[in-house]
């Protein structure tokens, strides 16, 4: 094989010509990066130093709406009733037909508005009523995320301190994750075209604040803390401590985190 | 110069070591720089979920000025309730005091005490058909702070 002496040269400084632009390129990319990341960012927050968990008291909670309405105003989550990132559902369950040997009659479900707005009084009489109660929901924050097995692109993962999250920069929006969580918990955003979710407010935790909806419950009925440094007085140790825990759906083997006291068999 | 390969092995080797480099190259330009810190994704993807910006301020904000209101609610029933639980989000107005939250009216109080066989039963509900009621509403007879008071 024959290379000519020209050739030789030409192809050297080529390559040294665009080793040279290497670094350049760096430079050129961590400087946009620094621009586009905006300041006051915690940067002293160590995801690996904390285990973040919610638990929900189904017989502490009223039904009204005030975390629904925290949570969408907290994350601009999108006005319309199909947009949610925690909602709360009515469970109504009727007595059974007298006489008919069974342990409880219809179950009915349902969440207007995600019970933004409160619930109105059902159109079942009282007396029909075998019990009634509100059922808060958000992402589970399973040890077995469905999500993230379904994500295409890697953009949903599992971050050290147990929030499951979303990168809005590598979603392609195809909605494989919201067929894939079995809990109904996450939506494609009209405005972004990206898949979101609770993220426990994660602008909030880092800095040491409650999530929107644990911040506003009334009742106490959403609980949170870390894991990894429980505090003296912490509601997280107490609700763990002083009730019989459940979570949803445990058959799917998700092994979620998220816990609830007081749920009935027919929640789903 | 004579090739110590078959020309033809030669081009395939040069070949697929143009590839290599050109996918590691490239991996090396299109990758994150974060990629990786933490797992099978970009690291820096938490850092700007944790940027946005925030519209409850919290508790702690509250005590700052309102540590009174805080005192007296700790001793009545509502104890344990948040103040934006009511007033709602209140970051822009911790951030400048001039700028008032909105007033309260009955819907505020309702949200939580109308009626419902949903409720549990040790949460005080009313109808409010039933309920004795004023020209001033809730706020007529029961301090919205003290319940049990009246003003």
């Amino acid at each position: 094989m024959n290379v000519s002496r020209r050739r030789w040269l030409g192809v050297l400084a080529g390559a040294s010509g665009w080793f040279s632009a290497l670094p350049a390129t760096r430079a050129a990319k961590s400087a946009v990066r620094h621009l586009l990341a905006s300041g006051g960012a915690p940067r002293d927050y160590d995801p690996t130093q904390h285990r973040w968990l919610m638990g929900l008291d189904v017989d502490r909670c009223i039904g009204c709406g005030t975390c629904v309405d925290a949570c969408k105003r907290e994350n601009h989550v999108p006005e319309a009733a199909t947009y949610f990132r925690t909602w709360i559902e009515r469970y109504l369950i009727k007595k059974p037909k007298p006489g008919s040997g069974e342990l409880r009659g219809e179950v009915l479900v349902d969440s207007p508005n995600g019970g933004r707005d409160g619930f109105p009084n059902s159109l079942v009489p009282r007396e029909e009523i075998l019990k009634a109660f509100f059922v808060p929901k958000l992402c589970n924050l399973c040890e077995h995320s469905p999500c993230v097995q379904a994500c295409p692109v890697g953009a949903t993962f599992d971050a050290p301190d147990g929030v499951v999250l979303v990168d809005p920069n590598y979603c392609i929006g195809c909605g494989f994750c919201i067929q894939a969580c079995p809990y109904g918990c996450r939506f494609l955003s009209p405005v972004t075209h990206t898949a979101e979710k609770c993220t426990l407010c994660y602008h909030r935790i880092t800095r040491g604040l409650k999530p929107a909806c644990v911040e506003v419950c009334p009742t106490q009925a959403r609980v949170f803390g870390d894991l990894l440094h429980p505090t003296a007085d912490d509601p997280l140790q107490a609700f763990i401590r002083n009730n019989k825990l459940g979570v949803l759906k445990p058959h799917l083997g998700t092994d979620p985190r998220v816990s609830y006291a007081g749920l009935d068999k027919e929640v789903r | 110069m004579r090739s110590f390969l078959p020309p033809q092995i030669l081009r395939l080797v040069l070949l697929a070591v143009g590839i290599v480099a050109t996918y590691s190259v490239g991996r090396l330009l299109l990758t994150p720089k974060s990629f990786g810190e933490y797992g099978h994704y970009r690291g820096a993807a938490l850092h700007e979920l944790a940027d946005r910006p925030r519209n409850f301020a919290g508790a702690k904000a509250c005590d700052e000025c309102h540590s009174d209101l805080r005192d007296k609610l700790a001793k009545a029933p509502h104890r344990g309730i948040s103040c934006e639980s009511c007033h709602g989000p209140a970051n822009a107005h911790a951030a400048n005091p001039d700028l008032a939250l909105p007033k309260l009216t009955d819907a505020a109080c309702l949200r939580c005490h109308l009626a419902n066989p949903a409720r549990p039963a040790w949460l005080k509900q009313i109808q409010p058909s039933k309920h004795y009621s004023g020209d001033d509403g809730c706020v007529g007879c029961h301090l919205p702070h003290q319940p049990n008071d009246s003003p």
